[in-house]
């Protein structure tokens, strides 16, 4: 009733133009959101909800000023006004706006339950109109392999958004529990007895340590939203004469209910008052940049004596076996990672045999295994991901950009210490979906840390800090040919980082040449062999180069670039990634802000598919001749300048 | 016929090995399958084997070094004695047009600073380089080199306030001619001249020429080179406690291209005849139009000619050109009397010089 009650203040509220944005009432399925949130007893208990959350949180928390508060856009708000209806944070319980989005998640959570033998589960909450979301279904089926205790529970309302469910799902709702050979249960929300037995499916699922699949039946009696039913009047009647709160208060006399229904409202009337006395919520600076990482690491530590003249594999190999050595929250998780095999580029070699169950081979599931990596960080578990080709990344791009950032950008408490290692580049032949380096996307992605190490900096070292000290989610490319070469500092040194630069200090600029030079090259990854060839090349013109090679794409270190590079006559920028909206462009920006009025030239692959042909990829990549001229051509717009 | 050894793929991931062992040395007899080196990733080991008998003539590669997979490892000969082909060339070098004395990619951003051609600088080694700049205009009573990293004046901003503004491309050229005056010690004086017989003749070659555009001002600027051949004082520059006379004689020749001021310069004017010298000059004008000017035909002048009769201006005093004693104004015609002026530098030429060199300038070369 407290529900029903505190929604339909809500849409009050809404048609009188009080909230913005927008909010999903759970009206007339009050009873089934209730049902499994109210029989979760264990401390350790989690609940993943989804947009059509207020029933299930209000059961959770019992903080309906915290909830009228946040949709307000008040400071009282549960999330200070930053989530509104559809994010909410609260101690074990989350939701998120994105259908299906939070289920690889709930895996996750539900596989560190079981790590640490813990007795809670995961309740991960959707309705039937999610079952049209693939990640779903990654996510029964990772559940499903590694037997993890996480309940599923589908609401099925009958209706997704304003579409019938005939019209969204193919066979049936419980089949796809079965099909994944969980345990499958179905109740109806108006039957006699309903709460108890969703109590007994928690239960069983607690006991059993097993996923389980639980359909409910119910009907939403309010509109999707606000003012977006479309339904006949006929089936409105037919819920509202099914409506199991009011067949509730039917089991009580008139007078027990009006005395209820008073309670009620002055409690809401109440709630509603505390939440209009809340002043706005009001911005915080200092969330501006969500990257919660401790003191920056001691400048300069150089190559560890474990890399010593080894190859950049073989750095990454050992940072990885120190950290699952030393690191008991160290998880490795992604495609073929096991013994013999070792993984795609062979980085995680022997590690599955010495830290047996921390180097997990997963499905082909790049979504749900970045999705249950993002609930392991979220536990506290360290999770580090390898994603067998960078182009896959975009499989996983809603948990990267719609959930792994959105925690520690929305909630000051939450950490996903997450590290997505990819392998990028070209230049093996393998062609338009296995060769892209997508740092421009990634970039993109506001909260989002991306690394590319050259193997003049020490990528195992650099991926220790990431996984231990960084505490943010962070993709860490590996340039395919870098993995032979051997880690050799060769004369770089680091470029000061400006404190005001997010990870500059984590994850250096390195630096060498001349200190006047004629052209400055800045290049990442693989491309630093490109600059180091024209660099060569000029040499023999006596061109004096000086090359710059960041390691942290982005937040973009743009003082500590700018800083150095806004006196530079000439620049340019070499990247393997397109040069749109990616490094070179961000970089020339905030040099021209700086104002920087010298030469800058990009050199970057052309917008377009990476070819197999070995003659044909070597024509769309970057080559050391297109750099060369790049860097005679800054020279030659002088030399016609200057007569 | 020596054949290579090529270095092999040892496994899918890898595309440098390392050279870890030699199993035989240079020169020595090898039979099919005898092991030749030992190759490694970090994976595995790879013995490289001979493919056929004979002689390995040598490693191309030492142990320890990582070389590509796909590359020559070796060479395979059927004597001794033979030799293995030479490396293949890396690659083309950037600027080298073939030429010994061509200029490096950074001389050659020195001489368009210093307003020199690669043809001015003695060479030293094969190509001209830094060095070679370097020591030719050490000599110089000029600091000719512009700032590199200047991009406007190089004095202090006034103690006022006020704000920077950079300089346009036309301005900074602008700037860049201007400064040398203040090497010379400019006096100015102009006479009157009777334009008719000026006229006549420029009209005359027009219709003689079937030219397109009257050639008053070439035809001028001829005379005046002409002049100067004549009289070396004129075409001369200070330097240090010496007087610098020029060889050959550049005419500058200020053209007004939109808001840019060029000065174009017919090199070597002096052994020009007059047609050659109005055509080449024609050219110069036009590639000023179009922006498209090679630093060599802006750079060198030794004399310049400056006329602001298309404007109507009646009276101009012109600056002097970088390392140049004179430079003649010529203006428009007003009440059927014209006048022309010069700027010269004081510390070389007495009046008189000037005076002499304008009137001779005064009259067409058929009436002088």
């Amino acid at each position: 009733m407290l529900i029903r009650k505190t929604e339909e203040l809500l849409l009050r509220l809404f048609s009188q133009g009080l909230l913005s944005g927008t909010t999903h009432t759970c009206l007339g399925q009050e009873i089934c959101a209730m049902s499994v949130v109210r029989a979760l007893s264990h401390p350790k208990d989690v609940v993943l909800s989804n947009h059509r959350n207020h029933g299930h949180f209000l059961t959770y928390s019992g903080d309906f000023a915290g909830l009228i508060g946040e949709i307000m856009g008040r400071a009282s708000g549960v999330c200070g006004g930053i989530g509104g209806s559809q994010h909410i944070a609260f101690r074990r319980f989350h939701s998120n706006g994105v259908q299906g989005g939070m289920t690889g998640i709930g895996v996750g959570e539900a596989l560190a339950l079981q790590r640490r033998n813990e007795d809670g589960i995961v309740a991960i909450i959707v309705g039937d109109g999610t079952l049209g979301q693939g990640l779903l279904y990654e996510s029964l089926n990772l559940a499903s392999v590694w037997g993890v205790p996480a309940l599923f529970v589908v609401e099925n309302n009958g209706i997704a958004q304003t579409t019938p469910t005939a019209a969204t799902v193919g066979g049936s709702i419980e089949g796809r529990g079965k099909a994944f050979g969980l345990d499958t249960w179905q109740l109806d929300d108006s039957e006699p007895g309903f709460m108890e037995r969703a109590e007994t499916v928690v239960n069983e699922v607690r006991l059993r340590r097993k996923p389980g699949f639980l359909v409910i039946e119910t009907r939403r009696l309010g509109p999707h939203s606000k003012g977006d039913d479309m339904r006949a009047p006929a089936d409105l009647s037919a819920i509202l004469a099914r409506d199991p709160l009011t067949s509730i208060g039917l089991t009580l006399d008139a007078a027990a209910r009006s005395r209820i229904d008073a309670t009620a409202d002055e409690f809401v009337a109440d709630v509603h008052a505390e939440a209009l006395a809340s002043p706005e919520a009001a911005f915080v600076e200092a969330r501006r940049r969500c990257f919660p990482a401790g003191s920056p690491p001691a400048m300069a530590e150089g190559v560890q004596d474990g890399n010593i003249s080894t190859t950049v594999r073989a750095s990454l190999n050992y940072s990885l076996a120190s950290l699952l050595a030393g690191h008991p929250e160290v998880l490795l998780l992604g495609e073929d990672l096991h013994e013999p095999y070792g993984g795609a580029f062979k980085v995680t070699a022997g590690l599955s045999t010495r830290f047996a169950g921390r180097v997990i081979s997963t499905p082909i599931s790049e979504a749900g295994i970045i999705g249950a990596s993002i609930g392991l960080a979220l536990a506290g578990f360290r999770p580090i991901v390898e994603i067998m080709f960078a182009d896959f990344l975009t499989l996983g791009m809603d948990q990267i950009y719609n959930h792994a950032v959105k925690f520690p950008g929305m909630f000051a408490e939450a950490r996903v210490p997450l590290v997505i290692r990819a392998a990028n580049g070209g230049r093996r032949g393998y062609g338009p979906t296995h060769s892209q380096s997508p740092e421009n996307l990634m970039g993109a992605v506001p909260g989002l840390t991306v690394l590319c190490p050259s193997h003049h900096h020490d990528p195992g070292e650099l991926l220790r800090r990431a996984v231990l000290d960084w505490n943010s989610p962070t993709v860490f490319f590996e340039h395919k040919l870098l993995y032979g070469r051997v880690v050799d500092p060769a004369g770089y040194r680091e470029l000061g980082a400006d404190p005001e630069d997010p990870g500059a200090a984590w994850f250096p600029t390195l630096l060498r040449g001349a200190s006047d030079p004629d052209v400055t090259f800045v290049a990442f990854g693989n491309s630093v062999l490109l600059a180091e060839a024209a660099a060569e090349q000029l040499a023999g013109e006596e061109v004096a180069t000086e090359i710059v090679v960041p390691s942290l794409l982005a937040p973009l270190a743009g003082r500590t670039l700018s800083k150095h590079l806004s006196a530079r006559r000439r620049i340019v920028v070499v990247e393997e990634a397109p040069a749109e909206f990616g490094f070179s462009a961000e970089l020339g920006a905030v040099l021209l802000q700086a104002g920087y009025s010298g030469s800058y030239r990009r050199v970057a692959p052309p917008p377009m598919p990476i070819p197999a042909a070995r003659s044909l990829e070597t024509a769309v990549l970057p080559s050391e001749r297109d750099v060369l001229d790049a860097a005679i051509a800054t020279i030659i717009v002088d030399i016609g300048s200057a007569a | 016929m020596p054949i290579p050894v090529h270095t092999p793929r040892i496994n899918n991931n890898d595309d440098f090995v390392r050279v870890a062992h030699f199993y035989v040395p240079p020169r020595s007899f090898v039979r099919h399958g005898d092991p030749l080196a030992d190759l490694e990733t970090d994976k595995a080991t790879f013995t490289v084997e001979a493919e056929r008998d004979g002689y390995l003539l040598r490693f191309k590669t030492e142990i320890g070094q990582t070389v590509a997979v796909g590359s020559i490892l070796a060479w395979i000969g059927d004597s001794a004695d033979e030799v293995a082909p030479a490396e293949a060339s890396t690659g083309t070098t950037p600027g080298a047009t073939g030429e010994d004395r061509a200029p490096t990619l950074k001389a050659a951003l020195l001489l368009a600073q210093y307003g020199l051609t690669a043809a001015e600088v003695p060479v030293a080694g094969q190509r001209l380089s830094v060095t070679d700049i370097e020591r030719h205009t050490a000599g110089w009573p000029i600091p000719h080199r512009k700032p590199a990293a200047s991009r406007g004046g190089t004095a202090q901003a006034p103690a006022e306030a006020g704000r920077g503004v950079e300089l346009t491309r036309s301005e900074a050229g602008m700037l860049h001619t201007v400064l040398w005056q203040k090497e010379a010690v400019p006096a100015y004086l102009e006479m009157a001249y009777d334009p008719h017989p000026w006229d006549e003749y420029a009209a005359d070659f027009q219709r003689q020429h079937r030219l397109l555009m009257n050639p008053l001002l070439a035809l001028f600027a001829w005379r005046l080179v002409r002049i100067a051949a004549e009289q070396p004082a004129i075409n001369a520059t200070l330097a240090g406690e010496q007087k610098h006379v020029y060889d050959h004689v550049n005419l500058g020749f200020t053209v007004q291209s939109g808001s840019s001021l060029y000065v174009v310069v017919v090199r070597e004017a002096e052994g020009m005849a007059m047609l050659a010298f109005v055509q080449k000059l024609g050219n110069l004008q036009r590639s000023a139009m179009r922006g498209a000017l090679r630093p060599e035909e802006v750079a060198g002048a030794t004399i310049g000619f400056s006329s602001m009769a298309r404007f109507a201006v009646t009276r101009h005093v012109p600056v002097l050109l970088p390392h140049s004693a004179l430079m003649v104004a010529h203006a428009a015609p007003a009440g059927g009397v014209a006048s022309l002026g010069a700027t010269y530098d004081h510390r070389l030429l007495h009046g008189a010089d000037a005076v002499r060199a304008i009137a001779a300038l005064a009259l067409p070369p058929s009436k002088e």
